[in-house]
This record gives structure tokens, C-alpha cells and sequence, in this order.
């Protein structure tokens, strides 16, 4: 039996059973419920209708557009904190207990008092989705240099760097693999809020606002489809992300 | 570094009032008009307020109350379904491909899905904690087992464990670390999905509180739901950190 499972095509097949009895489960009580409850067959054509008519392709692009923009925005800035703090102990002072202070709050917590200053809008979902990938880039960067070993630094010393030159060819790339950490964690970060402000602010396309009007319009199979495009994409960017951080640490020997 | 001392806990301190100064003076300078932001002493007074007619203790009570529930529910479902994951292979073939489908999708987005189904009353706040909880301690409990060196199982073998004295001795232990540490992120990420689902949809919680507040443009009752959310976020974060190195420090570093 063990050996059995070791082998893919086993794996495979064992694996498919329980989302397929979901399925079929799915189909009987839908077919025995209400009209809300729409059978997978519903959501495939949801799918079909979707495509065609282009609604799925600008929420997703909306949405991608605005966790990118965010993430561009939020990641370099959490970055340049970051390594500014761990650089500098009086920025860290300076900065540290205010930046760790708005931390606490979740992300989404600051969409009230944002949407209250900035209004109802593009402008503060971009804010609290940059805020939300600001943070991890942040913390990761900052833990990336305040790590680096001290002999790294005295070889530095040695060889009478400046302190460009130290942050050039010392700091930077012996913090890389923790700020790429956090660069990742921020893209993930990004992704759910952008996802959570377009379902609570509801304004223009986006993948969230699309579930919002779902939801409105009782419309489980709509809902579905941009649930499992949500889940896809998440999951896509992460793998995307994954590899782009292995290309780029080639020249590091193994991690532990 | 728990517990700072003397000298420490005057620069803990130091900088969290600086801030609270600095935030006061910069209204009082009157470079922002009061419907912007207001001082921290506003806020502080909203605060009394609230408390006194007992809106705060409702508000703040219910979020805790179904934080407490749904938590309970969805980290212990957690917990014994990534137990289940880990110890049987056959399981882990059949239900792991579901699972980690199922974890690509953030928590947030069942939200509206949820409130089709179960409406916008408390078992939908429950139903969406549980669900943020559940994962994270599932995936904790299963890297926790897993991460069990397999000789501590020859061990067992050779010391002829029963399957009870086997977890009680040897599992248990041995996992606590991870498991303690899957309660912490999953406590955190259940108290941010409760506050973004509660400005949502709720008629109560802090997250409501907050949502009132700027649709009625108060804006010390949001800043209040802020300050009041981020230290909830903070303490049981913290609180969790606590029991997290009190439980391990049997551990050598």
C-alpha cells in the first residue's frame, strides 16, 4: 500500500476523489435546492459567458493592474525603510516605534479612515494596498541588514569603504535573499488586500467588486468563477515570484 | 527581552509617548482641519465616551466573542485535520490536493460567498474566523508532525509505545513548538479577516464601529476603531508570544 502511494499516477487519481465527490455532491443538492444554488455545470457556462463577453478579463486585469501599481509603489518604500533603519540606528529610532505602531492594525482596519480623508476611490485602495505591501518589504529588509554578518563589515573596513560603497557591495547583497523574502510576502499581501478593498469600497472593476455584485445579484456560479480565478491567479504569481527569487539567488550556495 | 527592565522600559516607553505628542501638537499647530484628524486627546475623550454609555464594552466585546468562537473552532478543526494529514499517508493523498487548492484562495474572498449562504448574522462572522484559522493551524500541525525526526519513531518502536503513549510522549512534545506557533498566526490573521468582515457587513464589532463612523464622517469614532483594533491585534499577538516562549523554554536554543 505504501509503496503504492508513492507513485504518481496513484497519487493522482486518489487525489481527484475528493474534489470529484465534492462535485457530484455539489450537483445532487443543487439540482434538489434553490435557484441561488448553481451546479457546476451553471458555473462552467458562467465561465463561457464571462470570457465572451470580457467582463473576467478587465476585472482581472483592473485587479492585477492595481496590486501591481500598489506593490510598485509600497515594496520600494518598505524596502529603502527598511535598510534606511537597519543602516542607521537614529532613523530607526526616529521611524521604528511609529512605523511598528501603524502595523498593529489590519491593513483593511485603515480603509474607514483613509476612504474618510481620500474619499470612496481608486486613490485609497491604492493607499491601503501599498501600505499593505510596504510593511513585510519593511520588515524582511530590516532583518536582512541588521543580520549581516560582522566580518563581511570588517573586510569592508579594511579595504576603507565608503558608506555607498559598504551599502553597495556589502549590505545589499547579503540582505538580497531576506528583501526578496519580504518582496514576496508583500506581493501576497497586495494581492489579498487589493482583492479586500475592491469588495469593501465596490468602486470601478476588479475581481473583488465583481464578487461584490455576485453576491448582490445572488449569483453563485459568477461568484465561483471569480473565486477560482482569484485562487489561480494567487497562485500563479506566487510560483512566478518563486522563481524569479531562485533565478536571482543563483549565486548563493544552498539554503538551509 | 520579555521583560525589559529599568532603563528599557523608559525607551519602550519613550517612543510611543513621543508619538502621542507629536500627533497632538501637529493639531494643535492647526496644519489639519479637525474634519482630517483630530488629537489624540479627541480620540481618547471619544473613547471615554463610548465606554461610559457602554458602546466601546459592546462593540469590542462582540468582536472578542466571536474571535474566541470561530478561533476555537476553525484551530482545533485545524489541528486535528492536519494531524490527520500528517500521520496517515492515505489521507494526505486523498484530501491534500484539495487543501492546497482550497489555501490558494485568500480567506477574504469566501467572504462574500459566505454571506450569500449564511447570511450577514453572527454565524457568517463565525464561519469566516474559523475558516482564516483553519488554515494556518492546519498547515502548522502537519509541518510540526512531519518536521518529527523518524529515528524519535524507532525509538517508540523499540520501547514498544502504545499509539497513546506514542503521541503523549513523543508527538505531543515534540510539536508543541510548531503548533504554538501555528495558534499565533492564526489568532493574528483571524482578527484581521473578523475586522475586515465586520466592516463588511455586521451590526455590531469594532469593525462596524469603524465603518459607522466614517459613513457618519466621526472622525475620532474611526480613529478610535483604529487605535482600539490595532491594539487588540497587538496584545493578542503578543499575549500569544508569551504562552509561545513560556510553553518552549524547556528547549535549549
Amino acid at each position: 500500500m505504501k509503496d503504492q502511494l508513492a507513485r504518481w499516477p496513484v497519487r493522482l487519481v486518489i487525489g481527484l476523489v475528493a474534489p470529484l465527490l465534492l462535485i457530484f455532491l455539489w450537483q445532487w443538492q443543487a439540482s434538489a435546492h434553490s435557484v441561488t444554488f448553481a451546479p457546476p455545470v451553471a458555473v462552467a457556462s458562467a465561465l463561457a459567458e464571462l470570457l465572451r463577453n470580457g467582463d473576467l478579463l478587465r476585472d482581472t486585469l483592473a485587479t492585477l493592474q492595481r496590486a501591481f501599481t500598489g506593490l510598485a509603489i509600497g515594496a520600494p518604500l518598505g524596502v529603502a525603510a527598511g535598510i534606511a533603519m537597519g543602516i542607521w540606528k537614529p532613523v530607526d529610532r526616529l521611524l521604528g516605534p511609529l512605523l511598528h505602531a501603524l502595523r498593529q492594525v489590519p491593513m483593511i482596519g485603515w480603509l474607514p479612515l483613509i476612504g474618510l480623508w481620500f474619499g470612496v476611490g481608486e486613490g485609497t485602495e491604492l493607499i491601503v494596498v501599498s501600505m499593505s505591501a510596504f510593511f513585510p518589504s519593511m520588515l524582511n529588509s530590516h532583518a536582512g541588514v541588521a543580520q549581516v554578518e560582522r566580518r563581511y563589515l570588517e573586510v569592508g573596513g579594511i579595504y576603507r569603504f565608503t558608506t555607498l560603497q559598504r551599502i553597495r557591495f556589502i549590505l545589499l547583497p547579503a540582505a538580497m535573499p531576506l528583501v526578496l523574502t519580504g518582496i514576496t510576502q508583500a506581493l501576497a499581501f497586495a494581492w489579498i488586500s487589493t482583492i479586500g478593498t475592491e469588495l469593501l469600497t465596490g468602486a470601478g472593476s476588479g475581481l473583488g467588486v465583481a464578487m461584490q455584485t455576485a453576491q448582490v445579484q445572488q449569483r453563485l456560479d459568477i461568484m465561483l468563477v471569480v473565486i477560482g480565478v482569484t485562487a489561480a491567479l494567487g497562485f500563479l504569481i506566487n510560483q512566478l515570484f518563486r522563481r524569479l527569487r531562485q533565478s536571482l539567488l543563483r549565486w548563493q550556495p544552498a539554503q538551509s | 527581552m520579555a521583560f525589559p527592565q529599568g532603563k528599557a522600559v523608559a525607551a519602550a516607553w519613550a517612543a510611543p509617548v513621543a508619538l502621542l505628542a507629536l500627533w497632538q501638537v501637529a493639531c494643535l499647530s492647526g496644519l489639519f482641519p479637525p474634519q482630517v484628524l483630530v488629537p489624540p486627546s479627541v480620540v481618547a475623550q471619544a473613547l471615554a465616551d463610548m465606554a461610559a454609555s457602554g458602546e466601546l464594552q459592546r462593540h469590542v466585546g462582540d468582536s472578542l466573542y466571536r474571535l474566541l468562537v470561530g478561533f476555537a473552532i476553525g484551530a482545533g478543526a485545524g489541528m486535528v485535520f492536519g494531524a490527520a494529514l500528517a500521520l496517515s499517508r492515505l489521507v494526505e493523498a486523498v484530501l491534500s490536493p484539495l487543501f492546497l487548492t482550497l489555501w490558494q484562495v485568500p480567506v477574504i474572498a469566501f467572504v462574500p460567498l459566505m454571506v450569500m449562504f449564511l447570511g450577514i448574522d453572527e454565524p457568517f462572522k463565525i464561519a469566516v474566523v474559523a475558516i482564516a484559522a483553519f488554515f494556518p493551524m492546519a498547515l502548522a500541525t502537519f509541518d510540526g508532525i512531519r518536521g518529527v525526526p523518524r529515528n524519535w519513531f524507532d525509538v517508540a518502536k523499540v520501547y514498544r509505545l502504545s499509539l497513546l503513549q506514542l503521541i503523549r510522549r513523543i508527538l505531543l512534545p515534540a510539536t508543541v513548538p510548531a503548533v504554538l506557533t501555528g495558534l499565533r498566526i492564526s489568532l493574528t490573521r483571524a482578527w484581521v479577516v473578523l475586522v475586515a468582515a465586520e466592516l463588511l457587513a455586521a451590526d455590531s464589532g469594532i469593525g462596524q464601529m469603524m465603518e459607522m463612523g466614517r459613513q457618519l464622517f466621526q472622525i475620532d469614532v474611526v480613529l478610535a476603531g483604529v487605535v482600539v483594533s490595532g491594539l487588540i491585534g497587538f496584545l493578542l499577538d503578543r499575549g500569544a508570544r508569551w504562552v509561545e516562549s513560556r510553553a518552549t523554554r524547556w528547549r535549549t536554543a
